[in-house]
Order: C-alpha cells, then sequence, then structure tokens
C-alpha cells in the first residue's frame, strides 16, 4: 500500500474533470490540507487536496463525513479519490473539486508533502491554466495578426466577445455554458462567484413596509439543493418586483450572483448559518427539463379544544376542521404604515365538538377564502399549517405568509373528520372553545382546567418561566400557613403601594406624594400547597388570600391583638388549612444572591367544583388507559 | 375507618350481579311513602329502595344495604345529597369500580 500521494495527481484530476465513472479513475491518492467543516449542521468538510506540487481546493462526499468524525479522515492525512467531478468557477481560473468516492489511505502524516523539484514542474502547471485563458490569451500570443482588423472596430476583450456570441442563444443553454453547480453547503460570504441549482420550498408573500429609509416591499422564498440544504433568499424592492413572479412554488431555478450573509436567529426559518440576498443583477433562471415538485405538506393537527396551552406562544400549529362559517371580505388598515389588507374570518369545528375563528390574511383571504364561502354549504373541510394562537376572544387562530390552507385534502383525518360530522356531528351542538374559559383578565383567559398540572410537574422542572412567566391550573390542599411570618404590607389607601410611616404621624404615600392618617393592611404572604404529587410553597397576594383565609388582613390583625384560650389569630389559620382550592399560578426565576429560585405565585383561587373536578378526573383516567 | 363490610359501587345494571350482598348506589327520589321509595339508578333504570324515611322528590340518596332483589336494596345507612348531583360521573365510577379497578374498591 502506497503511503505516500500519487505524482501530478492534481494534474490528472484537472486534466479529466469528468470522468465517466469510477474505472475511468486511475490511481489518485492526494493529502488532505486545510480541512475544515461546513454546512448547515457542520457534517459536511471542505479541504485542500495536495499532490506536493499542486494544490486543488475541494469537497468531500456526504457519507464521509463520519470518517472525518471518527479521525479516520485528519488535516494532513492521505486519501484515495475513486470519483470526482471537477466543476468551474466561472470567470476564474480555479476549479472546485467534488469528491464523490474516496477512500482512507493513511493516518495524518507529519507535515504538508512539498515536491522537492519545483522549476521544471512549473511550465506543467501552467499548461492547464493555459487552456482556460487561452481566449483572453490570444491578444497577446499573436498580437499583429488579429489586433489590426480589429483596430477599426471598437476594441473588445475577449470575455465581451464570448458575452455577446452567448447572448444569442437560448437562455437555458447561456447559463449552462459557464455553469458548474456548487451545492449549498459549500457557499459562503467570501466565496467568489457561484452557481446554485436550486427548488423553490417555500415562497412568502410580498410585504410592504415603511422605515426610516423610506417605503419599500420584500419577499423572501425557501430554497432546497439536491442535498437536501436550504437557504432562505430574501429580495427587495427593484429585484422584489422583478423576481416575485419569477419564482414559482415547486420549480427549479439557476441563481447567481447573490449575497450571502450571516442569518438573523431571531428570523430565520430554515437551517442554515446563512442567508442569501438577492438583488437586481443576480440572475435567476428557470432550469427546464426539470419537473415541478411541490414537496408534500406535513401536518400536526392540533384538536380544538386543546389549542389554550399554546395562547400567545411563538410555537406554530396545524388544525383540521368542517367550515361553520365564512365571512365576508375585510379590509384591515394596518398601524405601522396605514396599509389596508384584506382579511376573512372563517369558523371551524372538530370532533371534540369545539369551535375555533382562523382569520385568514391577504392572499389566503381573496383565493381560497372565496373558494370557501362559495361551498361553505358543503360543509367543506380545511387542514392549515402553520397558525399564530392569540387570546383574542379566549383563543384566536391567523395565518401567516407561510401558511397552508388545503380544501378537502385526501387526508386520514380528513375522513375521519367528515364521517364523524355526516354521523353525528352536524346535528351536535358546539361551543366556542373560549366559552369555557374564565373571562378573568388576571388568569389569561383560561380556565382552571387548562394547562392543569400536579405540583411535582413544576418542581421537577426548575427551568419553567425561564424567559417568561408560564401558567398553570393546580388543585391543592393549603397544608400550613405560617403563624408568625410578615403576612401584610401596609398599603396607600389610594394606589395600594406600600407606605411608610410618617415622621408627625399617619403614613406617607412616595406614589401619590400625600399624607395619610390611616392605611390599609393587605396580605402578602407564602403558603405552602399540597397535593397527590407532592407540594410546594405559594406566594399569595391580597384577593387570593382573602378567599383561603376568609376575612381581610385588617381583620386577622385584629384577631392577633385579641386576648383568649386560643388563639383566635391562629385559630382563623388553622381553619383555613385543609381546605382544598383550584388555583391559577404563574411560574417564573429569581435571581436571589447570584441563585436562581423557582417562584410560584397564584394568580386566582376558586372553590373546587367537585361535579366538574369529577368528571375531569374520569377524562383522565380514560386517557391513561387510551396511552396504554 | 371501619373497612369490615365493604360495599359495592352499583347501578340498575351492576345490582344484579351482587344480589345477597353489601351494595351502594345513588338513586334520584321519584316516589316516597315511609316505607318504599322509588327512584331512578344513574344509569336510568327504577330501583326500590326498603327502610329509608320520608325523602323529599327529586333529591338524590346514597343508600347503603343489602341488595334482596336484582332490583331492590334494603338500607342500612343512607345520605342525602340535595338536588344537585352528578349522576353521570357517579355511573362511570360505578363501572370503573366493577371493571379494571375493582381490585382498589374490595
Amino acid at each position: 500500500m502506497t503511503k505516500c500521494v500519487s505524482p501530478n495527481a492534481i494534474s490528472t484530476i484537472l486534466a479529466n474533470p469528468s470522468p465517466e465513472s469510477s474505472s475511468d479513475v486511475p490511481e489518485i491518492v492526494v493529502q488532505v490540507i486545510e480541512l475544515k467543516a461546513t454546512g448547515a449542521s457542520g457534517n459536511r468538510f471542505m479541504f485542500t487536496a495536495n499532490d506536493g506540487k499542486m494544490k486543488l481546493r475541494g469537497i468531500l462526499p456526504t457519507n464521509m463525513g463520519s470518517e472525518v468524525m471518527s479521525g479516520n479522515i485528519q488535516n494532513l492525512g492521505l486519501i484515495r479519490i475513486l470519483d470526482y467531478t471537477l466543476n468551474d468557477i466561472p470567470n476564474k481560473p480555479e476549479k472546485y473539486l467534488i469528491v464523490t468516492k474516496c477512500e482512507v489511505v493513511s493516518p495524518p502524516l507529519e507535515m504538508e508533502v512539498k515536491s522537492e523539484v519545483k522549476s521544471e514542474e512549473t511550465g506543467i502547471v501552467l499548461k492547464p491554466k493555459q487552456e482556460n485563458e487561452i481566449k483572453s490569451e490570444v491578444k497577446s500570443e499573436v498580437p499583429g495578426i488579429f489586433l489590426k482588423p480589429k483596430q477599426e472596430i471598437v476594441a473588445k476583450s475577449a470575455a465581451q466577445i464570448v458575452h455577446e456570441q452567448r447572448q444569442n442563444m437560448a437562455p437555458a443553454a447561456r447559463m449552462s455554458m459557464t455553469r458548474r453547480v456548487f451545492p449549498l453547503v459549500s457557499l459562503n460570504p467570501y466565496q467568489g462567484s457561484w452557481t446554485i441549482k436550486v427548488r423553490v420550498t417555500s415562497k412568502g408573500s410580498m410585504r410592504t413596509y415603511k422605515n426610516a429609509r423610506g417605503e419599500g416591499c420584500v419577499f423572501n422564498v425557501e430554497l432546497t439543493d439536491e442535498d437536501g440544504t436550504q437557504i432562505q433568499a430574501t429580495m427587495f424592492n427593484e429585484a422584489a418586483k422583478k423576481f416575485y413572479d419569477r419564482f414559482q412554488l415547486g420549480k427549479v431555478y439557476f441563481i447567481s450572483k447573490g449575497t450571502l450573509r450571516l442569518a438573523n436567529k431571531q428570523f430565520k426559518t430554515v437551517k442554515n448559518d446563512y442567508e442569501m440576498t438577492l438583488n437586481e443583477n443576480s440572475e435567476v433562471e428557470e432550469a427546464s427539463n426539470e419537473e415541478t415538485f411541490v414537496p408534500e405538506t406535513t401536518f400536526n393537527f392540533v384538536p380544538i379544544d386543546s389549542l389554550g396551552p399554546y395562547v400567545n406562544g411563538m410555537e406554530l400549529v396545524d388544525v383540521i376542521g368542517v367550515v361553520q362559517n365564512v365571512s365576508s371580505t375585510m379590509s384591515i388598515r394596518r398601524k405601522s404604515n396605514n396599509d389596508t389588507i384584506p382579511k376573512r374570518d372563517i369558523t371551524i369545528a372538530d370532533a371534540t365538538k369545539k369551535t375555533v375563528v382562523v382569520s385568514l390574511w391577504n392572499d389566503l383571504a381573496t383565493s381560497v377564502g372565496q373558494e370557501l364561502l362559495d361551498i361553505a354549504d358543503k360543509s367543506p373541510i380545511v387542514a392549515i399549517k402553520s397558525l399564530k394562537v392569540g387570546e383574542f376572544q379566549g383563543v384566536s387562530l391567523s395565518t401567516l405568509s407561510r401558511s397552508v390552507v388545503l380544501v378537502n385534502p385526501d387526508l386520514p383525518e380528513a375522513k375521519k373528520l367528515r364521517s364523524w360530522y355526516d354521523s353525528e356531528g352536524k346535528e351536535s351542538s358546539m361551543a366556542s372553545v373560549s366559552s369555557g374559559m374564565s373571562p378573568s383578565s388576571k388568569s389569561g383567559s383560561r380556565s382552571m382546567y387548562s394547562d392543569r398540572v400536579s405540583l411535582s410537574h413544576i418542581q421537577k422542572n426548575p427551568s419553567l418561566g425561564e424567559e417568561k412567566p408560564v401558567f398553570f391550573s393546580i388543585r391543592g390542599y393549603i397544608s400550613f400557613i405560617k403563624p408568625d411570618q410578615a403576612m401584610w404590607y401596609r398599603a396607600c389607601k389610594t394606589c395600594n403601594r406600600k407606605v411608610t410611616e410618617a415622621l408627625g404621624s399617619g403614613y406617607w404615600c412616595e406614589a401619590c406624594q400625600k399624607n395619610d392618617e390611616e392605611c390599609n393592611l393587605r396580605y402578602i404572604m407564602v403558603v405552602k400547597i399540597s397535593d397527590a404529587s407532592g407540594e410546594a410553597f405559594l406566594s399569595v397576594f391580597n384577593e387570593e388570600a382573602e378567599k383561603i383565609v376568609g376575612c381581610s388582613a385588617d381583620e386577622l390583625d385584629k384577631l392577633k391583638s385579641e386576648e383568649g384560650e386560643e388563639n383566635p389569630y391562629q385559630l382563623k389559620l388553622k381553619q383555613a388549612t385543609w381546605n382544598s382550592h383550584l388555583f391559577r399560578v404563574s411560574v417564573a426565576q429569581n435571581e436571589y444572591n447570584n441563585e436562581k429560585k423557582q417562584r410560584i405565585t397564584v394568580r386566582a383561587v376558586a372553590p373546587v367544583d367537585f361535579a366538574a373536578e369529577s368528571r375531569f378526573l374520569l377524562e383522565e383516567i380514560s386517557k391513561m388507559r387510551v396511552s396504554k | 375507618m371501619d373497612t369490615s363490610s365493604p360495599s359495592v359501587f352499583v347501578n340498575a345494571e351492576l345490582l344484579r350481579m351482587h344480589v345477597g350482598k353489601k351494595v351502594r348506589a345513588v338513586v334520584h327520589v321519584t316516589q316516597s311513602d315511609g316505607e318504599i321509595t322509588t327512584g331512578k339508578s344513574t344509569d336510568e333504570h327504577q330501583l326500590i329502595v326498603k327502610g329509608l324515611p320520608h325523602v323529599s322528590l327529586m333529591s338524590y340518596v346514597e343508600v347503603i344495604g343489602i341488595a334482596e332483589s336484582d332490583q331492590s336494596i334494603r338500607a342500612e345507612t343512607w345520605t342525602n345529597f340535595g338536588n344537585t348531583f352528578d349522576a353521570q360521573s357517579y355511573n362511570q365510577v360505578c363501572q370503573l369500580a366493577n371493571g379494571e379497578f375493582k381490585g382498589l374498591f374490595l
């Protein structure tokens, strides 16, 4: 086994840019240098092939990723190239080596292989380059003969001549002459020019905006290449208008002259560290002979009665339902730029016997919205992907530019829904999903049965509420109220804020900037709650504490100072203990002395409705049995 | 808690399987004349309870006693739940208590 590079390996490769098959490839062993990871998940590897005399930049096949990760292929190691393609880099003499098949030959050598005899080789090295530059070198090689006639005409550079020749050819052929396709994964902001061959797998709608610099329009597309790598491409203003109609979902295009930059993590929708911008000079040409392939939309349906937990969250949901009602188109004025955009509301119902309103915006309102209005009396089934869940009227769904609406789709869930509706659904009375919710704004318009968890669920997840407070419902018993805790604070009668004792008499409120002889006492206490799964300490404020204790803080204070056989204050607290309640709580993270601690705060208290609770428990039991 | 003689949760359908045994059932009173009380079981069938005092109509009463036939119970203890009661939930409990969760109850 040779453990050295094949002499002139690079020239061999350069001389045969596209071998017919691997049997066409002679023994080519090269040294891997400048190995580095690239691509969306860092599993593709770029390298430079070195044969001691020449170097060639290239990329390893995807299936060799594991060899690199395991250390079989390392920098300074040797590989045998079994099959490859050489790509041109337009307007540059260098080539790019795409290795399609290779095998490991040797672990890392001590250093970069360098051939000793260099001077003789320079002639050989230049030759391949000469082949490419022959057109531009025409002038210099034979100056006398060619230039004279040209002097009468405007002198043209070879590049110009070639360009003019090509202009007369059909567009697709024009691009295919210079075009060698780069894998999306090999693109980076510092790469010179490239051409990619990609399919449009998602197309956003055109949006207008107004900022300090003026008005504009923008849209973006999601592009996917043969390897499955995806990238988002954005176009503004002139470029947007130029390419909006040209880009069609599912079609394949050759694209070049775009710019790459690091993707903004907040807004990126595809897994790629980079995102692309196309301007008016970018080139976009449809690839002929490519089938239009619109990737199948995959759904993950959420039943309507389970939408509660998603309200105001970032997660987008998919729903399927029978259309009960379609509104006419409404024009909504956008606050940011006074644009008017069309909107249409549809009401859908599913087998949970709940209904929800879905707002269709822009194109969806006018196109599919109209279609639904026309067939509304036939109770069509509609499946929608990527909806935002809002809290208008309890629960509301809204489409985004990436939402997909399918009418009467050929899906198993649609068939099930159809048979449910035809047999019992259309007769049964449905309730809006929001109607089961308490309208209290404190609890975020959710009922005591949504997001019901056990105390252990909260305790076992110390990272809950790290970014934004999370809300839950719990049912538990007050197991202990510590009598000697600071249970209340002195509050301003007007604004409820904490007051301080004034110098003379009375109390001073900093916020109201006034003195008052009297103040209120307002509860601020910690109580211990227990349920079947565990126990926790909850912070409780005035209104909720009054319900738990059964009297106001002022009254409890009076009891405290009363004398008696059994301290009535302690008695009152005892009486509050071992009562069960339904609590709506928020869980957040607090920092105390650089330590993160979970804080559970009661937002609402309600007495246990035993009949409703029984129904809830019976449902939980049946869910347990189903999941077995 | 005295667990020496547990009573089986029954509705009308389950009663016939426990004739002669100690049972408990909730009836929705439709007739009450001192000696015999007639009511609707939680699964909507007629049951007869013997030995109850006068009970107001339309109230829900839980009866614990011996099942004398597949349609009647001789009451030993009883509790009046008043006019509001979720009979459906109770019925489901009866089914669960006699079905896969039998072991938890007897």
